[in-house]
């Protein structure tokens, strides 16, 4: 796919497949699964996982920048095998801030993890590949070059930034359920991630704008 | 010239905006805590004198009585029998006295009434006294016991001054019935237990913590009262209810538990009268019962604030000296919390307590004859006009002066000074006794009945008065002076931020002049830079939420470690940007720097403006990365050291592991952490270039303090049950000595002992350079950045072995945990200088002293001031030497970041100087240390300024006493520990710096003399080439 040819519509239709799948795996769990984040979180967030990774990969992967050097099932290895390194950096990121650590802890971070790798490093790893320039756009998150680079960035920058805003509840001592990690920390992550998607969209459609205006 | 005039500017500047801020918070301290004069002692035979002028002989003490002597004593001067013997104090938690007397002059609701059929019908006959009996705020269990024993209104600060221990030191009623020998019983809330420790005869506590429970913790009290009723032995029982507390907690005024609690407290007020008051109707003795409630409660069943239905609590005096039979017992009879204890204190026949506010409530007294009822209003005013004067200094009134003033009963001149008039008021009440007394004693009838009322009102008049006005006095806040305090205190913060902004403007255009290094010269802020101004932002917002304030902790740790985190992924970023950039030159540059160490690195690196090096760039950015997860981890270790906080004190952590594993293990980890920072010390000792003798010496110092330190813990370790003995004791006092001599040495004698580098040693480290004027001045400025260096390492090494030995044990690994992340930061700092700008540096260091100031277990609540290290090596009881060492364990962190600064200014890159400039002070002032001086006042300025607004926009908030003003007196400790961290910054750079100048331009150092000579003609060929 050539990446010049994304637009708006495509972009925010491939978002709202994203979006679409956060959504069908929220309402699997809560009707037909009978699973609630705050009671069951990590069966809950298994499920949301379990969904939203095949979209996700498979969506990123079709907008891979090289499309010629770079076949469809190649980017999708690239994606699986990010999944478990994002997570890992995710963690990290998660305990350094303060995530609970300990054997009762072990299965929610972990599936925490995933889930945020594949907001965050999945969809970066499977349009880029090993390609530094464009990890390192991405990250100093300046100069970003056209929509992919917008459909990435903004929505992993939106999730990272939800979820450390949904931490700071967790201190308090309201004795509520969801204080627990890492729900609310999940909401806000996802929260972010949604509002992210909405963002690169309108950040695309200016960046056709200027890019019009430039053309002319 | 330009630039010296403003810089002396900003230090004079800086200087005015610390003084004002000072100025500003003593003056709000003064206002928001006022130090209310109280009495100190225990009321004795002499509050049955007439108070004197003179404060001596009325101050003056009976040697201890044996409790009968004592006894007799007190009813042989106050010429008022008791009334009762016996007194049975029942607290009703949280009741509202609305429940059981209505609201206004309404009876209360029918269910109130029909849950308690008893009490109202003792109420209706007459056999009851009832009184609203209005609290003070904070409405909580703990201070409205106090107001009710003592009948004082406590402040803040003694709450504060005597953290340690929650023990009542005042005067009180139970400290009274102690001494005249009674037995004292409680049973119920153990909050009594806690104020009074050594005072019960027996005991049975109930906690208050399990607010689910609203049926055991009454059973707990109830089971014991047949025990009570057969048994004579107590004077004193004090039964302490908190169902009814509990049962508003959970479900509010209207829950449906209330009416059964309400009928189960009419049951015992029942059996107590029954066995207890009725029993006695024909006998000697009798019995008081007194059913009071220490508070009331909202709608919502909460308490703590200053609403109506919160302050509105009940006293309910039944005992047989109680008959009236003409009132209705729902008349709104207002009266204070603080008027039980001069009533009880009277009607027992005990002095009141001395700092006792209140009035005594007349009712209660109208069995006995009216000489006694103005005899027991005599001895209240008494009381209150000892205290005025305390509250006064130089009132003298009452005495014969105004005896035979017939006149004063006319003249009713109300005086508007509140002096003249309670002093007015007084002298009225006490002529009107007297002529009282003498138409008693002429035997002059017929106006009999009128004057003794003309004497009661006076007194009552005088009473109310000066007990309003004390109360005023200890709880009204003078506005004009906050408000002007606070007014000081943001002009200070705005003139911090407006130096701080001018350096920065001044320091930009430097930049943008003489590197085009900046990556981004559109970009005006990196995410860490806005990162630093949002923690700043998020800091003072989370200040104005209790239970943010209460788990600070949280706060700081999760902003460091994101700042450090963005650090991070900047790190990778250029990681991932330069190699790809800069392959082609990567090889011809490594063969430049034959012999590069990492001193040498941190002193050159100031070149690379000059030449490009991604060789270097590319090892540096490993190093950082490495540096960065370094302090990451330490950073979370220290966080799972202490889960502290207050709510979540329960919660597993590092610091109760250890414990559970003992102390030989505790040991272990303070021997392990001793060697750790010893080796970390002596390697940034070494990584100096010139190891003279005099480093050696520094050194070895170290290396002795270290051993005392070892000495020290071993010794502990056997001696492990006597907590105080000799030995231990030398040998801090021994380690003091040596260290802060050898801190002090190394501060006086470096600057002058550290030689000024020659040109053939400058030619060795500095062969890249390409301007030689440059030259030059390095070897000037790497002189001094080594010697601050130098000092820096010592201070840092020397505060962190004083932090071993008076830390508690289980410190010793978060002291090595901060050390090890400041020095990483300093390493990641100085890796690549240009990465980060200055005073983001300096905000890190900043942030990483806060989040280990909590990483050390300290909290925002008083509890968690280490008092027993406050003894390690004082062989004597020292109020001063106790309370710096106690200061210096709690601020432990924040003084180490603020005296790692020293260390850090060396890492600075100092070669933006012009090369016009070059001796120029100022210059130096303004590049080595203005910043690490001025951001952290900046930022505690601005912390300190906003907590105060907040403290003052709270001050009716339930938690003002518990959680806002604890946290204002850690705010304002941590203002007074930059000042001195500040100090020491500036006192070591200035001094250092000028003492380089000393030398360099005495004429008799050869060596130097030469080097200026060369810098003046450097300069001059460099005009000359430009």
């Amino acid at each position: 796919m050539g990446t010049a040819r994304i637009g708006a519509a495509a972009a925010s239709t491939l978002h709202s497949l994203c979006a679409l799948g956060v959504a069908a795996a929220y309402f699997l769990a809560q009707r037909v699964c009978v699973l609630d984040l705050v009671a069951h979180p990590a069966q809950t967030l298994r499920l949301l996982l379990v969904i939203e990774a095949p979209i996700t990969i498979g969506v990123y992967s079709w907008l891979r920048r090289d499309t010629h050097g770079c076949s469809v099932w190649k980017a999708i290895g690239r994606g699986l095998l990010a999944l478990p390194v994002g997570a890992a950096i995710n963690a990290f990121g998660a305990i350094v801030l303060g995530a609970p650590v300990g054997i009762k802890y072990w299965t929610v971070t972990a599936y925490w993890s995933l889930l945020m790798s594949l907001f965050t490093f999945v969809p970066a790893a499977c349009a880029f590949g090993p390609s530094r320039m464009d990890w390192q756009r991405i990250l100093s998150f300046s100069k970003l070059l056209d929509a992919v680079d917008y459909m990435i960035s903004v929505p992993a920058y939106g999730a990272i930034i939800g979820a450390w805003i949904g931490a700071w509840p967790m201190p308090l001592d309201w004795e509520r359920p969801w204080q627990e990690w890492p729900i609310c920390v999940t909401y806000g992550a996802i929260a972010g991630y949604l509002t992210g998607m909405v963002a690169s969209v309108v950040f695309i459609v200016a960046l056709h704008r200027k890019v019009h205006a430039k053309g002319e | 010239m330009s630039s010296s005039l403003t810089c002396t500017r900003l230090t004079i500047w800086a200087f005015a905006a610390v003084l004002l801020q000072i100025a500003g918070l003593s003056l709000f301290l003064i206002g928001f805590f006022p130090v209310k004069p109280t009495l100190p002692g225990f009321s004795g035979p002499e509050s049955y004198r007439m108070p004197t002028s003179d404060p001596v002989s009325d101050a003056e003490e009976v040697e201890e009585l044996p409790p009968d002597r004592l006894r007799s004593l007190y009813r042989e001067v106050s010429k008022i029998p008791p009334v009762y013997d016996r007194l049975i104090l029942m607290v009703i938690d949280g009741l509202p006295a609305e429940f059981v007397l209505g609201r206004g002059n309404k009876p209360p609701t029918k269910n109130m009434m029909e849950a308690m059929p008893y009490t109202h019908s003792l109420l209706s006959s007459g056999k009851a006294a009832a009184y609203h009996a209005k609290a003070a705020p904070p409405t909580v269990t703990m201070p409205r016991l106090k107001a009710m024993v003592s009948g004082a209104i406590g402040g803040f600060l003694d709450v504060a001054f005597n953290f340690n221990t929650q023990a009542m030191l005042e005067d009180n009623l139970l400290e009274q019935f102690y001494r005249i020998g009674w037995k004292l019983v409680i049973h119920g809330d153990e909050t009594w237990i806690k104020l009074f420790p050594r005072l019960f005869h027996r005991q049975d506590g109930v906690s208050s913590f399990y607010v689910k429970d609203t049926v055991e913790v009454d059973f707990n009290v109830s089971r014991h009262l047949e025990a009570e009723f057969a048994s004579t032995d107590w004077n004193f029982l004090i039964l302490h209810y908190l169902g009814l507390d509990h049962v508003g907690h959970i479900g509010g005024r209207q829950s449906i538990l209330m009416a059964p609690k309400l009928k189960e407290m009419d049951d015992v007020i029942k059996r107590i009268h029954m066995n207890s008051i009725l029993d006695q109707e024909n006998s000697d003795s009798h019995t008081l019962l007194v059913v009071v409630s220490d508070h009331g409660m909202t709608d919502g069943g909460n308490h703590g604030g200053s609403s109506y239905e919160e302050t509105d609590s009940l006293a309910l005096f039944i005992g047989h000296g109680v008959e009236e039979s003409n009132y209705s017992p729902y008349d709104h009879n207002e009266a204070f919390q603080v008027d039980i204890a001069p009533t009880l204190a009277l009607l027992f026949g005990v002095p009141i307590p001395k700092n006792n506010i209140g009035v005594l409530l007349t009712k209660l007294f109208d069995s006995l004859t009216d000489d006694q009822r103005l005899r027991s209003l005599e001895l209240n005013s008494w009381q209150l006009l000892r205290l005025l004067k305390a509250h006064l200094p130089g009132l003298h009134c009452g005495e014969s002066s105004c005896y035979s003033c017939e006149k004063g009963l006319e003249t009713n001149v109300p005086t508007s000074e509140a002096k003249q008039r309670l002093c007015y008021l007084f002298s009225k009440a006490i002529s009107a006794h007297n002529s009282w007394q003498f138409r008693q004693h002429s035997d002059f009838i017929s106006a009999d009945i009128n004057y003794f009322q003309v004497a009661a009102e006076s007194y009552n008049d005088f009473l109310r008065n000066a007990s309003e006005w004390l109360s005023h006095r200890a709880t009204d806040k003078p506005v004009n002076v906050l408000m002007s305090a606070i007014i000081m205190m943001l002009v200070s913060s705005v003139l911090l931020m407006g130096i701080v902004f001018c350096l920065f403007r001044r320091v930009h255009f430097a930049q943008v002049g003489c590197c085009s290094q900046l990556e981004d010269p559109y970009k005006i802020l990196h995410l860490d830079e806005v990162f630093v101004f949002i923690v700043i932002f998020l800091h003072v917002l989370s200040l104005g939420a209790s239970s943010l304030v209460e788990e600070e902790q949280y706060t700081w740790h999760f902003l460091t470690s994101t700042l450090y985190l963005i650090f991070l992924s900047r790190t990778i970023e250029s990681l991932l940007k330069r190699p790809n950039s800069v392959t082609l030159q990567n090889k011809d540059d490594k063969t430049v720097l034959p012999h590069s160490s990492p001193t040498d690195a941190r002193n050159n690196s100031g070149h690379k403006f000059t030449k490009f090096r991604p060789s270097k760039i590319n090892n540096h950015g490993t190093c950082r990365l490495f540096s960065v997860v370094v302090v990451l981890i330490c950073g979370r270790l220290l966080r799972g050291w202490h889960q502290g906080g207050v709510n979540w004190i329960y919660l597993p952590d590092i610091s109760k592991l250890l414990v559970h594993a003992g102390t030989s293990t505790i040991k272990v980890c303070q021997i392990l952490s001793l060697f750790a920072i010893i080796i970390l010390g002596s390697h940034a000792i070494f990584k100096l270039k010139s190891t003279t003798n005099f480093v050696y010496g520094v050194w070895s110092s170290l290396l002795l303090s270290a051993f005392l330190v070892m000495l020290h813990t071993m010794e502990n370790h056997i001696y492990d049950l006597e907590p105080m003995n000799l030995s231990t004791t030398s040998i801090a006092q021994v380690f003091y000595v040596v260290a802060s001599t050898s801190a002090v040495l190394t501060f006086l004698a470096s600057p002058w002992i550290f030689p000024v580098y020659s040109m053939e040693k400058q030619m060795v480290y500095q062969v890249r350079s390409n301007s030689c004027s440059t030259k030059q001045r390095d070897s000037f400025l790497l002189s001094i950045r080594e010697t601050t260096y130098l000092i820096g390492t010592t201070y840092t090494a020397f505060w962190c072995l004083l932090q071993l030995l008076i830390q508690q044990p289980i410190n010793a690994i978060p002291i090595l945990l901060i050390y090890l992340q400041i020095l990483f930061s300093i390493i990641y700092f100085s890796a690549d200088r240009s990465f980060h700008r200055q005073w983001v540096e300096v905000a890190a260091i900043y942030f990483l002293g806060l989040a280990g100031h909590f990483g050390l277990g300290n909290t925002n609540s008083l509890a968690t001031i280490d008092v027993a290290g406050a003894f390690i090596g004082i062989s004597s009881h020292s109020a001063v030497l106790s309370g710096i060492l106690m200061f210096v364990i709690t601020y432990a962190s924040p003084s180490l970041s603020y005296l790692s600064m020293v260390m850090y200014i060396d890492m600075k890159d100092i070669t933006f100087i012009s090369s016009t400039h070059e001796y120029e002070w100022s210059i130096f002032l303004e590049k080595m240390i203005a910043l690490p001086c001025l951001l952290p006042l900046l930022f505690n300025s601005l912390v300190l300024t906003s907590f105060t607004i907040i403290l003052l926009l709270m001050r009716n908030h339930l938690f003002v006493w518990s959680v806002f003003s604890p946290k204002y007196l850690y705010v304002c400790a941590a203002t007074v520990c930059v000042y001195i961290g500040v100090f020491i910054v500036a006192a070591t750079g200035l001094y250092t710096y000028s003492v380089f100048c000393f030398r360099t331009r005495n004429p008799q150092e050869k060596c130097p003399q030469v080097l200026r000579d060369n810098v003046i003609s450097h300069s001059q060929t460099n005009v000359i080439s430009q």
